[in-house]
């Protein structure tokens, strides 16, 4: 799925101007030894929350989006902190943000450090899920690194012995088996795509858990994953149960399908469902 | 469906909790008889119908016995489930290939599954005899934290008391810990955790505080002046029922565990219960929502207990009370966008406290009021207390970011115990030295 066209951000020359009643929100937030420092002229510490709520709901929803476009196990990232951004918001269309953020491996490897760096665009449609994404990272492992990464997960995972007896991952004690992690970084590559797709300005999810395993095969020499995870949304604190179905084989374009639960209210629960094939190249990669 | 299970009220018994009773069963057997289930394995079979199912039949028919079912031959849908004793299962699997008869192993060595089980078991019955011997960098259930608690008090009687504050709906009891070098009704600071029975790195952290202030005193300088000045109560499992039904039944489990005639969904969000902004923005009168505020303020024994407490002492100067996740420091409001009267001042001691917080372990915490840092959320502790005049009201949301959110592994206990400490010492010695 290839994001939609960024409409150009007014400060650029020749950009063109989002449509009338629109307010820039400008917040510099330069966050090194102390966890926050609010610089003079950037209002009180009311704005800054607004502000800082705002950018780290942009940085998620990018992180989401690219880990789902990597379509990797070994390039997982997870963000680190929001170093710098800008936001327009107009009333009527939604919400521009423009964002700098570092990122570490979402699965830390023993002496390394590897802190990323990414720069995003994210438009958040006023009230439609699936924010428009543009984003760039830099410093992340090598191209050859990831793909033996990769295969070498791909391996250890067609050695998994049927584990369909397997529930809850981490456990209650946050514990996940050494032997079980290249499952847990492929469900958590699964469930990016289905946070990316269901964040909206207000919604935004976290993978609480994988809870259950219906199905773990090969297909064509492809890993056929069919599996239950439960997503934390976090406005609503609500736990949605979530089914995934992805066949992913290293350097071959990821294939997601899922449906989710929704709340259940007194008129009635739904579903949500949606699939995908990721970019097998990725021009910025 | 919503959350992991149900609420276990179903017909008849899962058969997870069958085999469990069975191997509970064989435990006792071992431990009575000392029979041995060595190389013992236990076949699931699917009988395709009928006359398969009678072939299972005969199998139970067998003198002298060859299997033990556990679950017998019912009907051809249901699995059939069959202890094989370990000189059995040659003739036994032959018998069921020759016949075509599908199986598969269920428990591969039943001796090696008693064996962990019992040690489990043992484990975690092993209720620790002394506050020393406690692991203070695992999760504990209710029971072991209600003996830790007792055992604390009675090693330390000369600063800690426990107090029965109320009953929870399920009518567990609802402690408090008491730190206090004498005086009367000295002014207090308050500290709960747990009031979400999933954030248990929060229990885990309250716990660790609680045994550093009793080792800290007449050691330590701020927290000695502190403790001489004044008391701290601390409320390690601010929601006991919830907290039962996250080691049972379904660990991602926040609301208590009330229930009300003619409702369909459990429990009500115990931190948007309070008098303060009831029913507003961010909560939600839906039962069957993770943030349900109840049917009215306090309605929730939970909360009505620690209301009637801190009012009838009449002397908090500070509350604290601890979440998880997400890494912030925030103040009131939660249910307003306006800024409280001392903002300028609870803007800045948060800001000391996280900067504190993370000389520790460089964890970055933002801060801010709840409403502008967090989300929009009425009904919640700190601003009642707030409104009541405690001045320095705080809430925390540990340890992590997301990454594992509310199954933060236990390695995590200790160095967020340790920063979080830090940070709350900062608000306790800014109460003492600005006392109102």
């Amino acid at each position: 799925m290839q994001p939609r066209r960024q409409p150009q951000p007014a400060s650029r020359p020749g950009g063109r101007r989002p449509a009338a009643q629109l307010f820039a929100l400008l917040l510099l937030l330069d966050l090194e030894a102390v966890a926050v420092a609010v610089p003079a002229g950037a209002g009180g510490p009311e704005d800054a929350g607004l502000g800082r709520g705002l950018l780290q709901q942009a940085a998620q929803a990018a992180l989401h989006f690219f880990n789902f476009r990597a379509g990797s196990p070994s390039a997982l990232r997870v963000l680190a902190s929001v170093q710098e951004g800008r936001a327009w918001v107009n009333p009527e269309k939604g919400c521009k943000v423009e964002l700098v953020f570092s990122t570490e491996r979402y699965n830390p490897q023993e002496g390394e450090e590897h802190l990323g760096k990414c720069s995003a665009q994210v438009f958040f449609k006023n009230q439609k899920p699936r924010p428009a994404i543009n984003v760039t990272c830099t410093r992340l492992i090598e191209k050859k690194k990831r793909q033996q990464e990769d295969y070498l997960l791909y391996k250890q995972m067609k050695q998994l012995k049927n584990p369909l007896d397997v529930v809850s991952i981490p456990d209650s004690h946050g514990h996940i088996d050494p032997s079980l992690r290249p499952m847990w970084d492929l469900a958590f590559l699964g469930s990016s795509y289905v946070m990316w797709e269901k964040t909206t300005r207000f919604l935004r999810y976290n993978l609480a858990q994988l809870s259950s395993v219906k199905q773990w095969k090969t297909h064509e020499g492809a890993i056929d994953f069919d599996y239950t995870v439960l997503l934390h949304e976090f406005s609503t604190q609500e736990i949605i149960p979530c089914r995934i179905h992805l066949v992913w084989y290293p350097g071959k374009p990821l294939k997601v399908k899922y449906n989710c639960q929704e709340l259940q209210t007194p008129e009635g629960s739904g579903t949500e469902e949606g699939s995908a094939v990721a970019p097998a190249q990725l021009s910025n990669f | 469906m919503r959350g992991t299970a149900t609420p276990g009220t179903g017909p008849g018994l899962p058969a997870v909790h069958r085999t469990t009773l069975l191997i509970c069963s064989f435990i006792l057997a071992t431990a009575l008889g000392q029979m041995n289930f060595t190389g013992d394995q236990v076949l699931r079979v699917l009988a395709r119908d009928e006359k398969q199912l009678s072939l299972l039949r005969d199998l139970e028919g067998l003198k002298p016995q060859k299997v033990d079912f556990w679950r017998g031959p019912a009907r051809p849908s249901l699995p059939v489930d069959m202890r094989v004793p370990f000189s059995e299962l040659k003739d036994i699997k032959a018998y069921l290939e020759s016949h075509g008869l599908a199986y598969s192993i269920m428990i591969k060595d039943i001796q090696v599954l008693l064996d962990e089980e019992r040690e489990t078991m043992a484990k975690s019955r092993r209720l620790e005899r002394s506050t020393s011997s406690f692991s203070y960098s695992s999760y504990h259930t209710l029971e072991e934290i209600y003996s830790w608690i007792d055992n604390l008090v009675t090693e330390h009687s000369d600063i800690v008391s426990k107090i029965h504050i109320g009953n929870s709906f399920e009518n567990r009891s609802i402690l408090v810990l008491k730190f206090s070098t004498g005086g009367s009704q000295r002014p207090a600071i308050w500290i709960d955790t747990g009031i979400h029975s999933r954030e248990w790195i929060t229990h885990a952290t309250g716990i660790w505080i609680a045994k550093k202030i009793v080792n800290d005193y007449s050691k330590e300088g701020v927290l000695t002046e502190i403790l001489n000045a004044m008391d701290i109560f601390i409320e390690l499992v601010t929601n006991p029922d919830g907290f039962a039904f996250t080691h049972s039944m379904n660990r991602l489990w926040r609301k208590n565990k009330s229930t009300r005639p003619g409702v369909f969904c459990i429990g009500v969000d115990l931190n948007r219960n309070w008098n303060s902004g009831f029913g507003g923005n961010g909560s939600n009168n839906n039962p069957c929502s993770e943030t349900y505020h109840g049917p009215s303020p306090q309605s929730e024994p939970e909360v009505a207990a620690i209301v009637n407490f801190i009012t009838g002492h009449g002397n908090f100067k500070a509350l604290i009370s601890i979440h998880s996740y997400s890494q912030m420091l925030m103040y009131p409001y939660g249910h307003s966008l306006q800024p409280v009267a001392n903002q300028e001042e609870l803007y800045h001691l948060a800001k000391g406290a996280v900067k504190a917080l993370y000389k520790v372990h460089g964890i970055e915490y933002i801060f801010g009021s709840i409403s502008t840092t967090l989300y929009v959320a009425s009904g919640i502790t700190v601003d009642w207390a707030y409104d009541k005049g405690i001045k320095y009201a705080f809430s925390f949301e540990l340890r992590d970011t997301g990454r594992y959110g509310f199954l933060l592994p236990a390695s995590q206990i200790i160095p967020t115990a340790q920063e979080t400490w830090l940070a709350i010492l900062t608000i306790m010695e800014h109460t003492r030295t600005h006392p109102y």
